[in-house]
């Protein structure tokens, strides 16, 4: 321990700034209440009792986007919701994440070509962390793409900028 | 009621509008181009006078057709001249159907509103209004009912061009 040995008392743990901030952001992954089609079924099914994505400290999904850390668009983002998912982006207080899960939030999905109404991916409307591949995602895929976040603020720090996840 | 029964009594009771009525059949086996058609048998009605030949078919006691089930419309093709708008009535109490055509120009899209003899036929005709681009006098609501309010365009329309920006967020 070098210096600081034996400079304090007993039952005294020492630390990064770095590692505890990220532990206790990655730990608390609060998302928002809200699904947009068929993959907040899926979602539904990672909050309830089988696959429990309360094990990662992400459970508590918030009537609010302003207690919220985690925006799951889950489901098929059109126009008309575009600009109401932008405006509960900004809402959200930082730091603050999105999860696109499911081909229509990624890329527009089956829609991609005939879908007028359709936004090509939601990342045209606000910063996505990560992608999840799937038509729905299983629910596993969703939980991956959870650990894959909880990695991403790992390797953050509130000096540096973030990390690219390799 | 079967549909030839309907028809008779819709012609005893000089329905307005009533055109004729056309029913399925089998192709031709001397003409090649001949594909017949499948479906249900409908009834011609002109669309200006739809809405009084919904009122008769509601008000008759022999026939009615308490239930709109359906008011939606078809563009069958880019090089069609018309419309189509396809109306399904129901009746519960004698447990019959019927199915209504009626053609609408294109260039002149513009029909009287069916709301007057149903009132179901409100959230219909908005869908249909802004899908088609027809316009419905007298609906009392005609606000778009699924696409923003300043959407440009009939979407369901065979010539559509999908737009390129929707409030700088890029379609293509």
């Amino acid at each position: 321990m070098g210096i600081l040995e034996k400079q304090f008392e007993e039952n005294v743990l020492t630390t990064r700034v770095d590692w505890l901030i990220n532990w206790a952001r990655l730990s608390s992954i609060w998302p928002m209440t809200f699904g947009l089609a068929c993959c907040a079924i899926e979602m539904m099914a990672v909050g309830a009792a089988h696959h429990d994505i309360d094990r990662f400290g992400a459970g508590a999904f918030r009537a609010t986007p302003r207690q919220a850390d985690l925006m799951i668009v889950a489901g098929t983002v059109n126009f008309k919701m575009a600009e109401r998912i932008r405006r509960l982006y900004d809402q959200m207080p930082g730091p603050k994440y999105v999860i696109a899960m499911g081909a229509c939030a990624t890329g527009g999905g089956p829609y991609y070509k005939y879908g007028y109404t359709v936004v090509k991916g939601v990342d045209r409307v606000v910063p996505v962390d990560v992608y999840i591949a799937g038509c729905p995602p299983r629910p596993e895929a969703l939980l991956e793409g959870l650990m894959l976040l909880q990695e991403k603020i790992r390797r953050s720090s509130v000096v540096r900028r973030p990390a690219r996840l390799a | 009621m079967d549909f030839q029964a309907i028809h008779d009594r819709l012609r005893v009771l000089r329905a307005p509008g009533l055109l004729g009525s056309d029913e399925p059949r089998p192709a031709d086996p001397k003409d090649k181009h001949s594909k017949g058609r499948a479906g249900d048998p409908f009834l011609l009605v002109d669309a200006q006078k739809l809405v009084d030949f919904l009122v008769v078919c509601r008000d008759d006691a022999r026939l009615s057709f308490e239930i709109l089930a359906d008011l939606s419309a078809t563009d069958p093709s880019k090089d069609a001249a018309d419309l189509w708008i396809n109306v399904n009535l129901l009746s519960v109490r004698h447990k019959h159907r019927l199915a209504i055509k009626c053609t609408l120009a294109k260039q002149q899209a513009r029909m009287p509103s069916s709301v007057r003899a149903y009132r179901a036929a409100q959230w219909a005709e908005r869908e249909c209004g802004e899908m088609f681009g027809i316009e419905f006098t007298g609906h009392p609501d005609p606000r778009n009912i699924l696409l923003p309010d300043d959407w440009i365009g009939a979407p369901l329309r065979k010539d559509y061009e999908f737009p390129k920006e929707y409030h700088g967020i890029s379609c293509v």
